[in-house]
């Protein structure tokens, strides 16, 4: 049984102009032990999926339909007590921007165990502090800097933090949300290695969400391609940069420069994201796309099946094949 | 669509400017209707509003009901509510209600007069003191501080038993001259943070003088919080005069809700005509109350981070 | 590109930044906080010049002294042959009208208050130059030229209105209306969306085709600098370690910083499976690197004797191409 298994989840949130789509239709798995990356532009409905797997979407949201089970249980269906117990112990979250998650009066370490015994009232204060240790070692923080408050830490070490305090209750998912945009580029690319090596060893499942599909190339096994709220073309990591259907994959490939791309080859991608209060009832991508025939724009896109873990979301897959 | 927006052509563009800010407006007014405080302190000031625009009435009805001058032919001491006097009348004969409403009209005009030039100082300081920094900066900010400690009502007191009876408008003054302080701190923070902001720094690299910088792209965003202030300097004007008045230290040529009060008290009717104490007192604390509301209502309007609420990622 | 030919157009010689904290009562020595140490670079008249470094390593601060947005604690600055230290009145709107740059924060760097057509017309107004007619027409072409079409759709809207993509070509816009023969992009899509980024490259290309105006592209990516620049610098903690043309860089880097900075490109953007140089040294080496090399902490190729105690120049290894590391020919050798 996979770890995850998400139907149809549609989210809105109700604005003041009226009600916005923000995810509609997405349906995916997720393997235990195996990463699945979304990656889209901001305000596709990545974040919010990632919030509606946690429970902590804001008060103006609502899941208009389908299921989200996880581990067998239905999480939309549960109640705040039983979503307070998941979360953090079997489902953590690192936020963007975690690193002011941390409180800047109290201790590092002591963030970190007070995370330990809120989950295991069993623990004992020492024992608690002994896994800190373990979890310093782990994500490569000195064990001297333990004692230390977060503003003496780098942005580098408080992403480890964050990420020790998101393991420390040993989840069985951790939901990342552009865990690494505010770090260096060595730091960042230090931090997805350790990720990578973690997941191995502990066998924990990760969504990572990012804007930055090079970030989700390195680290996920599978991979989600967001538009507009819409899950457009989902499937192994491969697949989906070998042989990219959907155009919207397509051109979020051709954007990013490469040490080899030509200059002035760079394709931009004209146009912009689609009001999502009433958004097309035909194919959302189709005005920016260069493929595009008066079809995709009375049709609605139905999911075609590549391979039995590649499919896309298209009006016209085997054009763009 | 893009077709409609072709044809405006340039002379259109104030027009535009305009419609912005009534699209903020109705913005702000939505967030504010919905909102219980602003609700109710909007309907206590549209009735204070009625009663002072009202307040001409009487006396074109007859000149018996004149607030100062009005005097009843057939009452010469103070009478509770009757037919051709709604609230009775005070010791001299004179109409209670239209003193009540004229002092409406008194209470707008201090208030929003000694707000306004309260903001206007206030802003001004502020602006200057944030934007020039250093010594400009320690001198200005010192002065305030020292104006703002000096207890208010004590000093005006003072003055006004050095000076004798004050006019209305000097009062107005003063009480500006002692307020502004607290507008300007905080004026001056917004300016401060605001002076870090990347599009000031692009204007320098653009070549503004430091005067267009502060006209053209910091006051238009700080003069919303300067409004915002003054809800709350109408409350203190409006209690200042009041005070003033009821000591005693008041306009004599002008009916206000102070002067009423006292009026109460040093004619002996204090215990003896509640139709002629409760009015005026109800009233000013009423007007104070709904300004308050208004100014926590607007606070809401103002604030950046409940404005972006339903904004989604 | 032949470097003897081409005019520079803004040069900085030996240039130092550094901010003290302020005296105390209980401090005796003032610490500083060394943002620039001694940076010397040439940029040549219509050439794209990327600055590449992590947050903190001062790049940044170059863009600003370059724009007189902050003066230089040491060293000069040229524009053209004329040094722009102490400019004043009619020479420093002139120099204003040369020299423009736009901001890494897109949601920052537009005033709210007033419409796209007013921010846009905004240094025209300053500088007094042309009447209405010939303002709206200027400004009509800067929007054209940075795909914001057709312009009158946006004069009238405000930036709460705009996406940060199109915020930020408003940016450009504005400072592209004046004409400048020198353009700072201060990190102009760090925080877009990478899908955006492309189109922001490819205006920034195409501007420097029209216009032939001089970019100085400030960023922490060696990718898109490489797209972008025809030369690069690398700067680490206020020092240019190493200066050449963008595809040398790339191919041949020769810091062992640089070398790093490949190393740490995530693996999509390499393609091909290139040569891995591992040059950091983990955990790092703790100390104060004033007076040595500033990379020494993290070096894994540095000697402790010579490396520790002296700091190494710029020193030129081919025809454009200058590293500041003692063993920069060695590292070489052992890739060959």
């Amino acid at each position: 049984m996979p770890l995850l298994e998400v139907e149809n989840l549609s989210i809105g949130y109700q604005t003041r102009k009226g009600f916005l789509k923000a995810v509609e239709g997405a349906s995916f798995t997720l393997e235990k032990g195996k990463s699945l990356g979304f990656v889209g532009e901001s305000g596709c409905g990545k974040t919010t999926i990632g919030m509606a797997l946690m429970g902590l979407l804001p008060s103006n949201a609502m899941i208009v339909e389908g299921r989200i089970l996880f581990e067998g249980e239905d999480l939309v269906k549960m109640s705040d007590d039983q979503m307070r117990r998941i979360r953090g112990k079997k489902i953590a979250m690192i936020f963007q921007a975690a690193m002011n998650a941390l409180n800047p009066v109290l201790r590092v370490d002591d963030q970190i165990a007070e995370a330990i015994l809120t989950h295991d009232p069993d623990c004992t204060k020492k024992d608690a502090k002994k896994q800190v240790v373990s979890l310093y070692e782990l994500v490569g923080i000195p064990r001297e800097r333990m004692g230390d408050y977060p503003h003496q830490y780098s942005g580098g070490m408080k992403q480890r933090a964050i990420i020790a305090m998101a393991l420390s209750c040993r989840p069985a998912l951790i939901i990342a949300d552009e865990p690494t945009t505010a770090l260096d580029v060595i730091v960042q690319d230090q931090i997805l290695k350790e990720t990578k090596n973690l997941q191995k060893k502990f066998n924990i499942s990760i969504i990572f969400i990012s804007h930055d599909i090079s970030i989700v190339a390195d680290v996920c096994h599978d991979i989600g391609v967001m538009y507009a709220g819409q899950l457009v073309e989902c499937g192994k990591r491969e697949e989906v940069f070998d042989s990219p259907i959907h155009p919207y994959t397509h051109a979020l490939l051709a954007s990013y420069p490469t040490l080899t791309c030509e200059r002035g080859a760079l394709k931009s991608i004209k146009g912009e994201t689609p009001n999502l209060i009433h958004p097309p009832d035909a194919c959302r991508f189709c005005d920016r796309c260069s493929r595009s025939d008066t079809t995709c724009s009375i049709e609605t896109p139905v999911w075609t099946e590549k391979s039995r873990t590649h499919r896309v979301l298209c009006c016209m897959p085997e054009r763009t094949g | 669509m893009t077709e409609n927006r072709i044809d405006r052509s340039m002379s259109d563009r104030s027009f535009f400017r305009k419609s912005h800010w009534l699209t903020r407006f109705w913005d702000g007014w939505s967030i504010f209707k919905g909102n219980l405080l602003g609700r109710i302190g909007m309907t206590l000031l549209i009735l204070f509003a009625l009663m002072a625009v009202g307040s001409f009435i009487p006396p074109l009805i007859d000149p018996m009901y004149h607030p100062m001058t009005g005097v009843d032919p057939e009452i010469l001491n103070s009478t509770g509510p009757s037919i051709s006097h709604w609230l009775g009348t005070d010791f001299m004969g004179r109409d209670i209600l239209s003193q009540l409403l004229a002092g409406a009209r008194v209470a707008f005009m201090v208030g929003v007069s000694a707000a306004f030039m309260s903001i206007f100082l206030g802003t001004a300081i502020g602006l200057i003191a944030g934007y020039a920094g250093k010594i400009v900066d320690t001198l200005l900010m010192r002065l305030a501080d020292m104006i703002m400690v000096m207890p208010t009502l004590l000093v005006v007191l003072i003055l006004a038993a050095l000076f004798g009876q004050l006019n209305i408008w000097t009062i107005v003054l003063i009480i500006a001259l002692f307020r502004w302080p607290g507008v300007s701190r905080v004026i001056r923070a917004q300016t401060l943070s605001l002076k870090q902001r990347p599009f000031i720094e692009a204007a320098k690299v653009a070549g503004a003088s430091h005067v267009r910088i502060i006209f053209r792209h910091i006051m238009p965003n700080v003069l919303p919080l300067a409004f915002l202030y003054m809800t709350f300097r109408v409350t203190s004007a409006i209690i200042i005069e009041a005070a003033l008045a009821f000591l005693g230290f008041g306009d004599p040529g002008t009916v206000s809700w102070g002067m009423m009060l006292q009026w109460v008290w040093k004619t002996g009717h204090m215990f003896k005509a509640p139709y002629w104490l409760l009015p005026p007192g109800i009233c000013i604390s009423l007007i104070t109350l709904s300004f308050y509301m208004l100014g926590r209502a607007m606070d809401e309007v103002l604030d950046p981070r409940l404005r972006k609420e339903g904004e989604v990622d | 590109m032949d470097t003897h030919k081409k005019k520079s157009i803004i040069e900085l010689a030996r240039v130092s930044k550094f901010y003290r904290s302020k005296s105390s009562f209980f401090k005796e020595q003032k610490e500083a906080i060394i943002a620039l140490d001694q940076i010397s670079l040439k940029i040549f008249e219509g050439e794209i010049f990327g600055l590449v470094g992590e947050s903190g390593s001062g790049k940044t601060t170059a863009g600003r002294l370059i724009v007189k947005l902050e003066e230089p604690n040491e060293g000069k600055i040229y524009l053209g042959e004329n040094e722009i230290a102490g400019l004043k009145g009619t020479p420093l709107k002139d120099f204003r009208l040369k020299v423009q740059m736009t901001f890494q924060d897109p949601y920052q760097s537009l005033n709210p208050q007033l419409s796209i057509y007013d921010a846009v017309a905004e240094p025209l107004i300053i500088h007094r130059l042309g009447n209405a007619e010939t303002q709206k027409a200027t400004v009509s072409e800067a929007m054209t030229a940075v795909k914001l079409s057709p312009p009158d759709d946006f004069f009238h809207r405000f930036p709460h209105q705009l996406s940060g993509g199109q915020r930020q070509r408003v940016a450009i816009a504005r400072a592209m209306v004046l004409k400048p023969k020198f353009l700072v992009a201060d990190e102009p899509t760090s925080m877009l969306d990478a899908s955006i980024s492309a189109q922001i490259f490819n205006i920034l290309l195409e501007i420097r085709k029209k216009y032939n105006t001089a970019l100085l592209f400030i960023s922490h990516s060696l990718a898109a600098a490489r797209y972008l620049c025809d030369r690069i610098a690398v700067i680490y903690r206020g020092n240019l370690v190493e200066l050449g043309p963008a595809e040398e860089i790339i191919q041949n880097p020769r810091h062992p910083y640089t070398q790093a900075l490949i190393d740490a490109l995530p693996q999509f953007a390499r393609c091909e499976e290139t040569v891995r140089y591992d040059t950091l040294l983990r955990p790092e080496r703790q100390g104060s690197t004033v007076g040595c090399c500033p990379f020494f902490n993290c070096c894994k190729i540095a000697d402790p004797l010579k490396c520790s105690r002296e700091k190494p120049p710029m020193e030129k290894i081919g025809e454009m191409h200058e590293v500041a590391c003692f063993f920069s020919e060695t590292k070489k050798s052992e890739n060959a």
